[in-house]
């Protein structure tokens, strides 16, 4: 069993701004807590001097039981490495010095084939088995063949790049969950995974008896797997006991005592500065005060040496005013509709103000449909038509933009588009402030994270004044707060709402679900849908 | 186990003095092998065999 200890740590950006000060909190044995946090926040700082990449500049680190890390880029992983060499890597220090070992060891007795080589190699070979190389090897062709379906020995040499995303992080997570190590830190273990993965992920992550640190976006895995939370924020951390369920009050009430504690020390203050005010002048007229003004000045120095309890971290004020409008009762109608060829021909009735969750396998045609409905060109037969007054508005996932990647936010509002007016540079400052992007105005939009890309296409959503709001994965890169504001947001829109999602916190607060199967038939459903399998077509 | 009646020591000495009948009496190869052996403890068992056989031999081609 093993546990982490932080205590005390400070982190200083090269900078000089801090980023993370007196730091403290426990994971113990057998917990399985969540890292959460804006982005930019430090939470992948905090990872790395858990796991031993930083090393902090105060405080100390204490853990037992060894550490197994998976890194984020895992699941993007597109050069050479070969499936054993993954393996390595996320292995023990000592099977990976081990393994280095022997490597070079079979190099040099491939050029010279002499008496030292040989004995070299002997020794690479014993040290391999003594840090238990061997068992490792039966581990990782357990490993290969829960993750991939086939033995060991006839994927090591596999390169990673041809595996997918979620293939790669299953490898990982499979190769840390049979590994030896008691402590795992997991950076975004559910990226590139599909909802029945993600289900994978949330019962293996529930009956290993080994500790789990990880950070996540995704508020259902949160809310099965974690039994604390740990929150990184105004540049410290603390932590909430319970489940996610409970966390949003408990952050609440976190952020209330804080603003509480700080009014009450600033009281304090002031009514400390006022007393020595008035000592100061009655000491000039009677000398007998001379010492009650000297002790006065004495505690207000000492309290102001002590300093302020830390204020209330800044809120992330993210005010979405999605109006939208009234519109036609019957907002979009298709008969017999069919998209490229990808699926059987259906039926579809919006009515105004519903909210409905496009759900399916990857590659059914979801993406399609809603680019129809947004009026761009997609080959299709049957028909379809917009209600009377409906302005479609379409959130296309982020990379959908290539014409925008080199110009700067306030130049796309400027500008404006076919239906959305161009605003002057004092209302899309305005706009922009309120959606916590007032600081990358005069950014590049291809230089933004993926959070603030969609919250700017959320902002021109807005502006465009739409009535029907097409939303392609809104919340995929949006962190736990933006999300949450993007739902309310969409809560208090007065229109109708048709989103492809496979957030499945998100698609709770759909009414009804329109479902894409991977056999071509598209059916309506009162319940999401999350299991249909991904489309087989030949490659 | 003893280092005689060890099978990776017993296959390399029955291999090499075929090769080296000529040249080698088998006592010497049995002495090399075993040494060889000696100085090759502790690695795996399954890698035993043909390691001791090509350390010999090396050794072996070396005195001759």
């Amino acid at each position: 069993m093993g546990y982490v200890d932080v205590t005390g740590v400070r982190h200083t950006l090269p900078d000089g701004r801090v980023l993370l000060d007196e730091v403290s909190f426990r994971v113990g044995e057998g917990a399985r807590a969540a890292l959460v946090g804006e982005n930019g926040a430090g939470k992948t700082t905090l990872l790395r001097i858990i796991g031993g990449d930083l090393v902090p500049e105060a405080g100390a680190v204490a853990r037992s039981g060894g550490l197994g890390v998976m890194r984020q880029f895992i699941g993007s992983v597109r050069d050479g490495t070969t499936v054993q060499r993954f393996l390595v890597d996320v292995a023990p220090p000592a099977v990976r010095a081990a393994w280095e070992a022997v490597e070079a060891a079979e190099l040099t007795l491939m050029e010279t084939d002499d008496d030292a080589a040989q004995l070299a190699y002997a020794d690479a070979l014993a040290q391999w088995g003594d840090a238990g190389g061997y068992e490792a090897e039966v581990t990782w062709d357990a490993v290969t063949v829960a993750a991939l379906g086939v033995p060991y020995e006839r994927c090591k040499y596999r390169e990673l790049s041809t595996l997918s995303g979620g293939e790669q992080k299953r490898l990982a997570l499979e190769a840390l969950l049979r590994g030896p190590d008691q402590v795992l830190l997991l950076d975004e273990p559910d990226n590139y995974l599909d909802v029945p993965g993600k289900r994978w992920l949330e019962q293996r992550l529930l009956e290993t008896r080994k500790t789990v640190l990880f950070v996540s976006h995704d508020r259902e895995l949160l809310a099965r797997v974690a039994d604390r939370v740990v929150t990184v924020e105004g540049g410290t951390a603390w932590v909430h006991g319970g489940g996610f369920a409970s966390y949003p009050a408990a952050r609440e009430a976190r952020h209330e005592r804080l603003a509480e504690l700080r009014r009450r020390w600033e009281e304090e203050h002031q009514r400390l500065v006022d007393l020595v005010r008035t000592l100061q002048q009655q000491a000039a007229n009677s000398p007998d005060m001379a010492s009650r003004y000297r002790a006065a000045q004495t505690r207000l120095a000492r309290f102001e040496a002590a300093g302020p309890p830390p204020d209330r971290p800044p809120e992330q004020r993210v005010a979405m005013r999605l109006r939208g409008g009234r519109t036609g009762v019957r907002a979009v109608v298709a008969e017999q509709l069919e998209l490229a060829g990808l699926m059987r021909p259906f039926d579809l009735e919006v009515w105004y103000g519903d909210r409905v969750g496009v759900l399916g396998a990857n590659g059914a045609g979801k993406s399609h449909l809603l680019r129809l409905l947004a009026g761009e060109g997609v080959v299709h037969t049957g028909s379809w038509r917009l209600g009377a007054r409906v302005v479609p508005g379409l959130f296309a996932q982020t990379h959908a933009h290539p014409g925008w990647l080199d110009r700067t936010l306030v130049d796309l509002l400027w500008h404006g588009e076919p239906g959305r007016p161009g605003v002057d540079r004092g209302r899309a400052m305005a706009a922009l402030r309120r959606y916590g992007l007032a600081a990358s105005g005069d950014q590049v939009y291809g230089t933004l994270s993926g959070g603030q890309q969609a919250r700017f296409q959320v902002l021109l959503l807005e502006l465009s004044g739409a009535t029907l709001l097409l939303l392609d994965e809104p919340t995929d890169n949006l962190d736990v707060l933006s999300a949450e504001a993007l739902e309310a947001a969409l809560a208090a829109f007065e229109g109708t709402v048709l989103a492809v999602t496979h957030d499945r916190w998100f698609a709770r607060s759909f009414d009804r679900f329109l479902v894409f199967g991977s056999d071509g038939l598209v059916y309506e459903s009162a319940e999401p849908v999350f299991d249909e399998a991904r489309v087989a077509r030949a490659r | 186990m003893t280092l005689t009646d060890d099978p990776a020591v017993d296959q390399a000495v029955a291999r090499l003095s075929d090769e080296f009948a000529a040249r080698l009496r088998p006592q010497v190869i049995g002495t090399v092998v075993r040494t060889c052996r000696r100085d090759l403890s502790g690695v795996p068992v399954t890698a035993l065999p043909e390691l001791v056989e090509r350390l010999a031999r090396t050794r072996l081609e070396a005195g001759v």
